[in-house]
């Protein structure tokens, strides 16, 4: 156990300080993110759309794009000059480098979210309508939903030829699951559920915060340990 | 033999639609009809990602390319059943619902269900070493099978308007029905074979000519 703490300890420092030197990622991630929010908040300016739900739909194509900029970089950089080749050769298993990726992955969502967050709020005019650690603990649980897959889907796509848009068309494809609980559960915490939608059909029988929050850890449980395991087999000769 | 099956499912698809249009109940108008092909096919594509499973496993426990062709094979025909229910899915809301679609559960998980096909055939075209081509797809395979059932469990969240099942009275509509699922089985499991076969003598030629 002290040995998988020590790998992944070892690889997650080198990444996070080889992104600190560089500032690739995260700055771009940012820019990207404000951009949506900036074009989303016009586009209900101009159509008259209900603010706070369109500042939930804003903050969740914000994150997952900027997260896929994140995903596409943690393997990426391993490729120059083949130091992925080094990384699979030295006494390491393949399960503490997908757990240490994934953490890189979500210490920078995790700082994205930190960012954007109150920016939506200030941006939406939102009000938060349950405790903030209820909204850390969705926006966290997301979060793992979204790196969990992206992180195997970046080992994925370095195999292929059309890197980036092959992440995103696999990555959108396979979270789609999530998005809706994860947005729902949004839509709870700042009191945004449309009027005409309150207590009518499935939102009244099943869509309590709990559910969503049970859903959301569900998908976390399944495929980050599927991810974990497959590992192996994407990254082996 | 592969043409028998063709010929047989060809034969079972048509008496599906003899015997539907047979039918003159009271009470079902034309466009019900399409269940006869609607509900077959959502089985055929369903089943079409259980064999994109098997042979994604099948290929990471054995090594051997013939699970990957399988899995492929199923892939295709997959994506063909996934889009005859689309289509037809669609024609039907839109005369029952006066919408092409709508989020509810069952039309969501159908069409994600042809957006996992679709990724799946993209990542597979896009890798150009066989044995790489082979493990990640299997690897993809086994990730996407496992977002069928929560995409259909997270689509709770909304309202379905879907019609959950559904009963035949007549016998003539079970016939439809049952024909119409026994060609639409039997067309998949041609479609799958044939492609197995050619993705089989494709690798053969490569073989041959290396």
């Amino acid at each position: 156990m002290s040995n998988l703490l020590n790998e992944v300890k070892a690889i997650f420092v080198k990444d996070i300080v080889t992104e600190l030197r560089s500032k690739e990622v995260l700055p771009a991630m940012i820019v990207l993110g404000m951009l949506i929010v900036w074009v989303m908040r016009l586009v209900s300016e101009v159509g008259g759309i209900n603010q706070s739900s369109m500042g939930v739909a804003a903050f969740w194509v914000a994150l997952l794009f900027a997260s896929l900029l994140a995903q596409e970089r943690s393997f990426a950089t391993e490729q120059h000059q083949d130091c992925i080749n080094g990384l699979l050769l030295a006494p390491v298993d393949a399960g503490s480098i997908y757990i240490a990726k994934l953490l890189v992955n979500v210490t920078m969502v995790a700082i994205f979210q930190l960012i954007m967050t109150p920016i939506v709020i200030i941006a939406f005019k939102l009000k938060l309508a349950i405790g903030i650690g209820s909204l850390v603990g969705i926006l966290l649980l997301a979060n793992l939903s979204i790196c969990g897959v992206g992180t195997l889907f970046s080992a994925i796509v370095q195999v292929s030829r059309i890197r980036g848009s092959l992440l995103s068309i696999l990555v959108l494809t396979i979270l789609l699951p999530v998005m809706m609980p994860a947005t729902f559960a949004l839509l709870i915490c700042f009191d945004a559920i449309p009027a005409e939608l309150v207590g009518t059909g499935a939102l009244a029988m099943v869509g309590t915060l709990k559910t969503a929050v049970s859903y959301l850890i569900a998908f976390d449980v399944i495929f980050i340990t599927a991810s974990w395991l497959l590992f192996g087999f994407v990254v082996q000769e | 033999m592969r043409r028998l099956l063709l010929i047989l499912s060809f034969i079972f698809l048509v008496s599906s639609v003899w015997f539907s249009l047979s039918y003159d109940g009271q009470c079902d108008p034309l466009y019900l009809n399409i269940i006869y092909l609607h509900v077959p096919s959502s089985i055929c594509a369903l089943l079409c990602f259980c064999i994109v499973l098997i042979g994604g496993i099948g290929y990471l426990a054995t090594k051997k390319l013939s699970f990957d062709y399988l899995a492929a094979a199923a892939a295709e025909a997959g994506l063909i059943f996934a889009t005859v229910l689309n289509a037809t899915g669609c024609i039907f809301s839109k005369i029952a619902w006066n919408t092409w679609w709508t989020p509810s559960p069952r039309l969501i998980t159908s069409a994600i269900l042809w957006f996992l096909y679709i990724a799946y055939l993209i990542l597979r075209s896009s890798i150009p070493a066989t044995r790489k081509k082979a493990q990640i797809c299997a690897v993809f395979g086994i990730i996407a099978f496992l977002d069928v059932p929560l995409v259909y469990i997270s689509a709770r969240l909304m309202p379905d308007i879907h019609k959950p099942n559904f009963s035949f009275d007549n016998p003539e509509q079970k016939l439809a029905f049952a024909s119409g699922l026994i060609g639409t089985f039997l067309l998949a499991s041609a479609l799958i074979w044939l492609r197995y076969d050619v993705f089989q003598c494709q690798s053969k030629l490569q073989k041959h000519l290396l």
